[in-house]
């Protein structure tokens, strides 16, 4: 039995070195973005490349941190994109989805459907007719444009992920609610939002990483620097900079910084979302 | 339904639109003009396909799509096997890949641009030191090799993606299954050969047809490594209408493409739908 144990604990070791290896490896690209981001410029053209800064340069982050191209400009402006689609997307589909999930609609099948196709659909498509839509209302080089844009993809997302999350959470409860005194809405508000806290947790962390993750839309819609989010300006810098790589991998860390933030304190919920929003009608 | 309408004019009313202007000669010029949009078939599509870059573009994109789905899935599997085992770091570092596919794609772009840049990338100094390449590849730069840099980048953002799915469906055989076939004498090959594989099949499917459209409309990762180029080497469905639509101001011809891509994907879709829809009443 002990020798059993023994065997199964040691396996336990080798599998657990061999998986973090493995984990290691395919990171190494996060690895090397963080600490290319650090080397100086004669550093990042040695050879053979270093695996770590010997001297850690800080100026790719000061200098694009200060001046009149600073990063937290375009920060504010993706911040303001991210939250706004993020906002719409959730005050739309969170009763979209409660009433779909709670009222037999004819077509609800049909719709849902749809929603699921909505999702799959390419960013080009409705790149050019967007485009000429909103240059007729006057909404090129709004931070509206890209917002609206956005929300095309959040908003089946979330419908997708947090229907069933209604359907699972039972109309008894709010039922018995509604007979203590509460009318539907606050029946839906106090009862029934709290139990789906997670799938709300959920879809607010995805509809804020497609809002700052969107490149498509406000490279398209807005040619006013001022309005550029980062992954428009990192774009922009690429071909500015050329090969400062050390510069663009800066900027790149700081870009990366919130969604890895927002993943590592909401892992359990993204990886749910993750499959749940993909997967399943 | 606040929200129905809402999708219905940000969503259905452009891929109508999208329909119109793709049999209309639509450009900059007679934009400015006074928006006169005359009707005129099918020519846009004619002038579409007689374009070099459009058969580039057809077989770019099925190449791109199909060697990603290979390198993502077959790793995926790899890895929702291993950290399907049971050991103590399966799950935190299984949590800790998804990172890659959480990351912003602008992002991830330039990184592999770097890592695969000629004079200081990563990826050709190491195939040198251990001796495959003498001279730098420089991938992104030479027609034959440029398409592998998106499909190196893309499959890095979707092995995380394919490993999670996959190991949800595994997550869903019985371990009675297993034990039983021990007993039975079975190999472990032989229970990954008839065990496994046919009852994880409805995650798979789903996990290749949902990476074929998520692959299929690439758009930012290609646009922002290659921009298409080489010489069209890289250019796809997506990046090509982009191309006739925003730098050439031939709003019909772009309209055409991205309906063609999108004729394709919502082909794949239907499928898809008919998929799952089996399954829930199995």
């Amino acid at each position: 039995m002990l020798h059993i144990l023994r065997k199964q604990a040691s396996q336990n070791v080798i599998m657990s070195i061999f998986a973090l290896a493995v984990s290691f490896l395919f990171l190494f690209p996060l690895y090397w973005i963080f600490t290319s981001s650090l080397k100086g410029d004669a550093e990042i053209f040695r050879k053979p490349p270093t695996l770590f800064p010997h001297q850690i340069f800080t100026d790719g982050y000061v200098g694009q941190l200060t001046g009149k191209h600073s990063v937290l400009l375009s920060a504010k402006n993706s911040f303001t994109i991210a939250v706004s689609s993020m906002t719409i997307s959730f005050f739309l589909a969170v009763p979209a989805a409660y009433g779909i999930s709670r009222f037999r609609l004819p077509g609800s099948k049909t719709l849902i459907m749809t929603f699921l196709v909505t999702q799959m659909l390419p960013a080009s498509l409705i790149l050019t007719p967007l485009f000429l839509t909103f240059s007729k209302l006057k909404l090129l080089n709004t931070y509206l444009a890209p917002i609206l844009a956005v929300t095309t993809i959040t908003i089946p997302f979330t419908l997708l992920v947090l229907r069933p999350m209604f359907m699972a959470c039972p109309s008894t409860i709010e039922e018995s609610a509604r007979i203590d005194g509460c009318n539907r809405f606050s029946a839906f508000l106090r009862v029934v939002l709290p139990i789906i806290k997670p799938g709300l947790v959920t879809v607010c962390c995805f509809g804020f990483v497609h809002g700052w993750n969107d490149l498509v839309y406000s490279l398209t819609f807005n040619t006013n620097n001022a309005l550029f989010p980062m992954t428009t300006t990192i774009y922009n810098l690429m071909n500015e900079y050329g090969i400062r790589w050390n510069w663009v991998m800066a900027y790149g860390c700081m870009l990366v910084t919130p969604p890895i933030l927002i993943f590592v304190t909401a892992q359990k919920y993204v990886i749910s979302g993750m499959v749940g929003g993909a997967v399943k009608g | 339904m606040p929200a129905l309408v809402y999708m219905l004019m940000l969503i259905g009313y452009p891929i109508i639109y999208n329909f119109i202007l793709s049999f209309q000669d639509v450009s900059a010029f007679n934009l400015a003009a006074g928006g006169v949009r005359p009707f005129i078939g099918f020519r846009n599509y004619k002038t579409v396909f007689a374009d070099e870059t459009m058969k580039a573009a057809i077989w770019n994109t099925f190449y791109y799509t199909v060697s990603c789905l290979v390198v993502q899935f077959s790793l995926g599997l790899m890895f929702a096997l291993l950290f399907h085992q049971k050991f103590t770091l399966a799950k935190p570092l299984r949590g800790f890949l998804v990172i890659s596919w959480m990351m912003p794609v602008t992002v991830t772009a330039l990184l592999f641009k770097y890592m695969l840049s000629p004079d200081v990338g990563i990826i050709d100094i190491f195939l040198k030191s251990i001796g495959i390449i003498d001279q730098p590849v420089g991938w992104l730069l030479n027609q034959k090799t440029a398409i592998y840099g998106p499909i190196i980048a893309n499959s890095w953002v979707g092995v995380p993606f394919n490993m999670l799915i996959l190991t949800t469906g595994l997550a869903g055989i019985p371990d009675e299954v297993y034990e039983s076939a021990s007993i039975d004498g079975a190999s472990s090959f032989q229970k990954f050969l008839y065990i496994t594989l046919p009852l994880l099949r409805p995650a798979m499917m789903a996990v290749l047809v949902l990476g074929f459209v998520y692959t299929f409309k690439v758009f930012d990762l290609i646009f922002v490594m290659t921009g298409g180029g080489p010489v069209n080497a890289t250019e796809v469905f997506a990046t090509f209408a982009y191309k006739l639509s925003f730098r050439f101001y031939y709003f019909g011809q772009g309209a055409a493409v991205a309906n063609i891509l999108f004729i394709i994907l919502f082909c794949v879709a239907l499928v898809y739908l008919k998929l799952i829809n089996k399954e829930e009443t199995m």
